[in-house]
């Protein structure tokens, strides 16, 4: 089991933080949090699935913390949605993921959890812990933020 | 419904092996963590009748884990964990055969030392040594049915122990 499952946490975590010492570190904490689940005899049965769920909440509490630690080196997030600006058709993934590791811990989690791990916006908002509503608009303000470094770093070319 | 071009940026699960003395050093934690002796002292006492001094412990806050034998019975305290054994299944080589009592003993903290003390003693309990107070603690002395010593002891003002802070 822990052979199997090892290379797909620590795949997911690495793919998602960029990071070598951190995902070990966030991979570690998430077996040493399965053990002691499965010490108290209430967890549900051991799987990849259930394992990358707790890794996503490793990663989002990381991600909390990162924020807590760097906030004044966080770009300015206020700015409003996207209403009116497009995003172009087509998107250069490696820059999108540039660009989100400039944005601030909540910005970033909500966008990797909503389209990295396609989860819906009720799923987003369980993991970062605030209402349906709040996570809406925590994801349009994300994107709003994304779609302006984006254009700043990349232009558009459409 | 329109596409959203930031679905472009989603990312299945791609399995990476990390590094090998990583994966081991991870490997050995989980096998060693689990285990419920983490942090937890055993002592070990002989009894000549099993039954009374799971009898006795059980008074004194301890339950049973394991009783697998008519020999051997392992009981926990909070991290205490008190492993009863029946002298004869301990002989050595040369024929010595261990036996219960003496002076060392295990100390457990307790609150209303007095009253426990009052209880046990109009239940049966032999009392080696009546309530009395010390540096800081409050203690007495009793015996379990085999004659093994027990102190029991509650804080006082100037009480000090190392506190889970401090440990290293």
């Amino acid at each position: 089991m822990y052979r199997q499952a090892l290379p797909q946490v620590y795949g997911f975590l690495l793919s998602r933080c960029g990071s070598v010492v951190v995902a070990e570190d966030l991979t570690a904490d998430t077996f040493m949090a399965a053990v002691d689940a499965l010490e108290r005899k209430t967890a549900p049965p051991l799987t990849v699935g259930w394992l990358i769920g707790v890794a996503r909440h490793k990663l989002v509490d990381h991600w909390r913390r990162t924020e807590r630690e760097q906030r004044s080196l966080a770009v300015a997030t206020t700015a409003g949605a996207e209403v009116d600006d497009p995003w172009p058709t087509v998107l250069d993934v490696d820059a999108v993921h540039a660009v989100l590791a400039r944005l601030s811990g909540p910005h970033r989690a909500a966008l990797i959890l909503r389209y990295f791990d396609g989860l819906s916006v009720a799923e987003v908002a369980d993991y970062v812990g605030r209402s349906v509503h709040a996570t809406e608009t925590l994801l349009a303000r994300a994107r709003g933020a994304l779609r302006r470094l984006y254009r700043e770093e990349y232009g558009d070319d459409g | 419904m329109t596409a959203d071009p930031l679905d472009a940026l989603r990312l299945p699960v791609v399995p990476v092996e990390p590094r090998p003395t990583f994966a081991a050093d991870l490997l050995h934690r989980i096998q060693h963590a689990g285990s419920p002796a983490r942090d937890s002292a055993t002592v070990r006492y002989f009894v000549d009748d099993l039954d009374a001094a799971v009898d006795f412990y059980r008074q004194l806050g301890f339950d049973v884990e394991l009783r697998p034998s008519p020999v051997f019975a392992m009981l926990y305290r909070g991290d205490l964990r008190l492993l009863l054994s029946i002298p004869s299944s301990h002989t050595l080589a040369d024929g010595t055969v261990p036996g219960p009592g003496g002076w060392n003993r295990i100390s457990l903290r307790v609150e209303h030392l007095d009253h426990i003390v009052g209880t046990l003693r109009a239940g049966g309990v032999r009392l080696r040594s009546s309530p009395s107070t010390g540096v800081g603690v409050r203690l007495a002395l009793i015996e379990d049915p085999a004659g093994n010593l027990v102190e029991l002891f509650e804080p006082l003002a100037a009480y000090h122990e190392r506190t889970g802070g401090e440990t290293p």
